[in-house]
């Protein structure tokens, strides 16, 4: 069995659990322990905290890493912001040894202390090459006979200097196919989803970002969209409730990658909390139990 | 050097608990920063030993005002710096140890709001007469330097070390899913949440974004 740090985030617990449910199940599943983190904080976001104070937002994800450290794991997320700031966050401890000291000077008093051996992984690429897409499409109890469309989100082409940015989305996609969906593209696959210009423009957020990307998905014919980010998954979500009062409606189903693999991995619909979401994902259950 | 670490250690016996930082930083210049409760102390003891009162410049911060006292002695400049809280823009005057001090209080008075305790002849200084009352044209709104959208966020990253603090009804909801109510987050737990309240402050950014850990939120929100 193959044994992970688990980082659950902010974003999952508080936002969307039903996320959380589901990776519980499909590890479950899949032969993966998920190590609970006691007493982790926020990774902290990648963009806001980073650019507020880097210190701080520095030394909460090297606590966090320790966390990790102390029980021998490497670290799973199921967010592409955590994902981001984790795995930032480790390069800069690994390769600045000054900064490195002064952090670990910040958790020495709590106990603490980050020595750089935790690797920093995404839940995406656990499954993909721990598990193995072969391995779980002999898994697949519920093949999702699916339009899908795959949003990757910015994070997650993050990658170590030199290495391969599209290793990761291209794990995604094989993953969504293992289950059974089809997976459509469209030339707005790289577009953000607009959350992070939330803060600053929500209007040309939802307007130049998301409403684009959402006409895309909705000329395609796409029965719902994956994202492997639970932000990207909220801006989906609350942006098409946001985008009502501008005259759009899309109501587009949109699920989260562990969610379509517990689906498709036997797991029933009504043990999964699908109904927690603010897009129609229930009319896509609906879809799949039908076909089925 | 000599006079400098001579007129510093003076300044140290004399200042006691009240002194935050001290510095001789060039030849001729000796900066020194103060509680507001010993800034009158310090004014004495600097003016005992022979110091000449320069004049005060004022820099209003936002949530913070910094005093910054210049005195002279025999060609050594001596900065002595206070930060007083917005919430109470109050110091005690040294007008009455030095009257050259009257009028720069006033001044700063008028302009930033600040108010200096037992000043000899407070008051209208130099604005025009029929300027409002409680109007300080120098003085900046009470707020974070921080923009408004991410101060949510740095008080709750502090508070919780989250994002946003988890809320009755999704706990409700966690349990009703078969979830725990909480995730094994720093906020689930008094000895977690303490450690994490001790590292932020430790990185001082509790401080540079204007946290009150009395009230647990950010000042002038």
């Amino acid at each position: 069995m193959k044994r992970y740090a688990l980082f659950l985030g902010c974003l999952i617990p508080q936002r969307i659990p039903s996320v959380e449910l589901a990776a519980r199940r499909v590890f479950e599943r899949l032969n993966i322990e998920a190590v609970d983190l006691e007493g982790y904080t926020c990774c902290p976001d990648p963009i806001v905290a980073r650019l507020m104070d880097r210190k701080m937002w520095l030394a909460y994800s090297a606590r966090n890493l320790s966390l990790a450290e102390q029980h021998g794991l490497d670290l799973m997320t199921l967010c592409n912001g955590c994902f981001e700031t984790l795995f930032e966050a480790n390069e800069i401890m690994k390769r600045e040894p000054q900064t490195k000291r002064e952090i670990n000077e910040l958790l020495a008093q709590a106990g603490k202390k980050y020595e750089g051996r935790v690797n920093v992984k995404h839940v995406v690429e656990v499954l993909h090459e721990e598990v193995g897409v072969g391995q779980i499409k002999k898994l697949v109890e519920r093949p999702m006979k699916l339009k899908l469309a795959v949003h990757p989100g910015c994070h997650l082409f993050r990658e170590v200097e030199g290495g391969d940015i599209w290793r990761k989305p291209r794990e995604l996609d094989e993953l969504v196919l293992a289950t059974g969906a089809k997976v459509v593209h469209c030339k707005l696959d790289r577009l953000c989803c607009g959350f992070p210009m939330m803060q600053a423009n929500e209007e040309l957020a939802l307007k130049q970002n998301l409403s684009l990307k959402l006409a895309c998905y909705r000329h395609l014919a796409v029965d719902g969209i994956v994202v492997p980010c639970p932000t990207c998954g909220i801006q989906f979500e609350t942006g098409q409730v946001l985008l009502r009062k501008y005259g759009a409606r899309y109501d587009i189903p949109c699920l989260h990658v562990v969610e379509l693999l517990a689906l498709a991995l036997g797991v029933p619909a009504d043990e999964l909390a699908l109904d927690l979401h603010r897009s129609p994902v229930p009319l896509l259950v609906q879809k799949v139990l039908t076909d089925v | 050097m000599f006079q400098e670490a001579e007129l510093l250690e003076y300044l140290k016996i004399e200042i006691g608990v009240g002194l935050i930082s001290s510095s001789v930083p060039r030849e001729g210049k000796i900066c020194v920063t103060v509680k507001p409760t010993v800034l009158r102390t310090t004014a004495e003891a600097l003016l005992k030993r022979g110091s000449r009162f320069v004049t005060i410049t004022a820099i209003d911060g936002g949530l913070d005002l910094e005093l910054i006292y210049h005195f002279d002695l025999s060609g050594t400049l001596i900065t002595l710096k206070t930060i007083v809280e917005k919430e109470v823009p109050k110091v005690d005057t040294i007008a009455d140890l030095t009257p050259a001090a009257e009028w720069a209080e006033k001044e700063v008075a008028e302009l930033f709001g600040i108010s200096f305790r037992a000043h000899p002849r407070p008051g209208h200084f130099l604005l025009p007469d029929e300027w409002p009352a409680g109007k300080h044209p120098l003085a900046k709104p009470f707020k974070s330097e921080l923009p408004e959208q991410l101060c949510q966020v740095a008080e709750s990253l502090i508070t919780s070390g989250a994002t946003a603090p988890i809320s009755p009804l999704i706990k409700r909801k966690r349990e009703e899913i078969g979830l725990p109510a909480q995730p094994p987050a720093s906020y689930a737990s008094e000895p977690w949440l303490r450690e994490v309240h001790e590292l932020v402050q430790r990185t001082d950014f509790s401080k540079k974004v204007g946290y009150d850990w009395k009230k647990r939120k950010l000042r002038g929100k």
